[in-house]
């Protein structure tokens, strides 16, 4: 029988998020190892009871839980912890009928990866909570560079994201944890720094523009 | 309009993350209460699983399209608010997996963003979006959890400290407290938290 991998994406932009373009192409390259893949965006399901009991039935079925979220202010967004508090209070009182594993992989929007440690150790701490193995965590900086671009299309940007996803592809798939190189990988710099930061102060300026309100960037409406 | 002197009119705003049916952190809300009072500081507690508080979509619409104010019209906007104009925030939560319920994090992704401007700025070689407001408030983080948990615990400081320097806090405290603890306990460690913390 083949594995299960369960993607489960954390961003309230669900499909036109980076967490999805990573998510998804860690499960493209498990698929082509034969696991079958299921995909679960957290904010549309934990609308209804229907979604709820759906993302526990998910969990409990898969053999690899992969979280791939961004970073909201140093930690995860709150649905996923919403998510994660749900999960394992439903896990709490049943019995463990097979091997888990669990791998995060979390981004954010500043250059440097290890902004994401602390959101990458919570969700180690939720994947013992629950009964999983930890497989290990990937770490992005600079994930608004790929911005709602599949890795294919962000080209010779992801070049080491996506080496990075599929050396974790060919250890999921022979049940191992995260190689030391795949995390290596991940945490290199999407660009140089300056160049980030260039893109993005100019990016924001372009946006207000666009939207109107370049002059009012600055303001300060709860003080002044 | 702020206080001129902070040391002798602190405005503190305590965000309450207990969730819908927890009985966990009555104790420490008050001896909190209790220690900000004696201390001659205004306190308010937001217990926020009674409020109407959408999450967070990503938008960055308080960025680029409504400058410092969150799109969401709910009372995510008031927290916003509140925590501008204090002298000091206090997040009470149980502590989830080593960091704030769902129900406090619910208000910290909404009032993080509109705090800050989009740009960025390097702090102590790593980088992080400029400040809005200036000061913004002080922040204390209490966390409580059933029993001692090392690694648990460490990860919420963590968070607390991450927390104050992307939200460019003056001051920044943390402390675990357990449901088992004695209450003259927690009134000694709160007392030595709040200590200093108006100057």
């Amino acid at each position: 029988m083949s594995m299960l991998a369960t993607l489960l994406i954390g961003s309230p932009r669900g499909a036109q998020s980076t967490s999805d373009a990573l998510g998804t192409y860690l499960l493209e390259r498990l698929k082509e190892k034969d696991a079958s893949t299921n995909k679960i965006y957290i904010q549309q399901v934990l609308t209804s009871e229907q979604g709820i009991n759906m993302l526990f039935q998910s969990i409990g079925e898969a053999d690899i839980i992969i979280l791939a979220s961004p970073l909201y202010a140093d930690s995860h967004h709150s649905g996923v912890i919403a998510a994660m508090e749900l999960v394992h209070k439903d896990l709490k009182n049943k019995p463990r009928i097979k091997k888990q594993m669990m791998i995060a992989i979390s981004n954010s929007g500043f250059p440097e990866s290890s902004h994401n440690d602390v959101s990458l150790a919570i969700s180690r701490r939720f994947a013992l909570g629950c009964g999983f193995e930890w497989a290990g965590g990937l770490a992005l900086g600079g994930g608004e560079s790929i911005g709602g671009r599949t890795l294919e299309e962000a080209r010779g940007l992801a070049r080491n994201v996506k080496k990075s996803l599929e050396l974790a592809a060919d250890a999921l798939a022979r049940g191992e944890n995260l190689p030391e190189e795949a995390i290596a990988l991940m945490a290199r710099p999407l660009m140089p720094r300056w160049l980030y930061l260039l893109f993005g102060n100019v990016g924001w300026l372009w946006q207000a523009n666009k939207r109107g309100c370049r002059k009012e960037l600055n303001r300060r409406p709860y003080r002044d | 309009m702020r206080p001129a002197n902070r040391e002798k009119s602190m405005k503190v705003l305590i965000l309450h993350g207990e969730r819908k049916g927890e009985s966990v952190l009555s104790s420490a809300h008050e001896i909190i209460v209790n220690a900000l009072s004696l201390n001659g500081w205004q306190a308010e507690t937001i217990i926020l699983r009674e409020k109407k508080i959408a999450r967070c979509t990503g938008c960055f619409g308080c960025w680029t399209k409504t400058p410092g104010v969150c799109v969401i019209d709910d009372f995510g906007r008031e927290v916003a608010g509140k925590a501008i104009q204090s002298d000091l925030i206090i997040c009470l939560t149980p502590i989830t997996f080593g960091g704030y319920s769902s129900e406090l994090k619910k208000a910290v992704d909404r009032f993080s963003c509109p705090m800050l401007l989009p740009f960025f700025t390097t702090i102590d070689g790593e980088v992080h979006h400029k400040a809005r407001y200036k000061p913004l408030p002080a922040l204390i983080g209490v966390g409580v959890l059933p029993c001692p948990e090392e690694q648990t615990e460490r990860i919420f400081t963590e968070l607390v400290e991450k927390n104050a320097i992307n939200l460019h806090c003056p001051v920044s405290r943390s402390a675990v407290y357990y449901s088992s603890q004695n209450p003259e306990q927690i009134r000694e460690g709160v007392r030595s938290l709040l200590w200093n913390m108006g100057k």
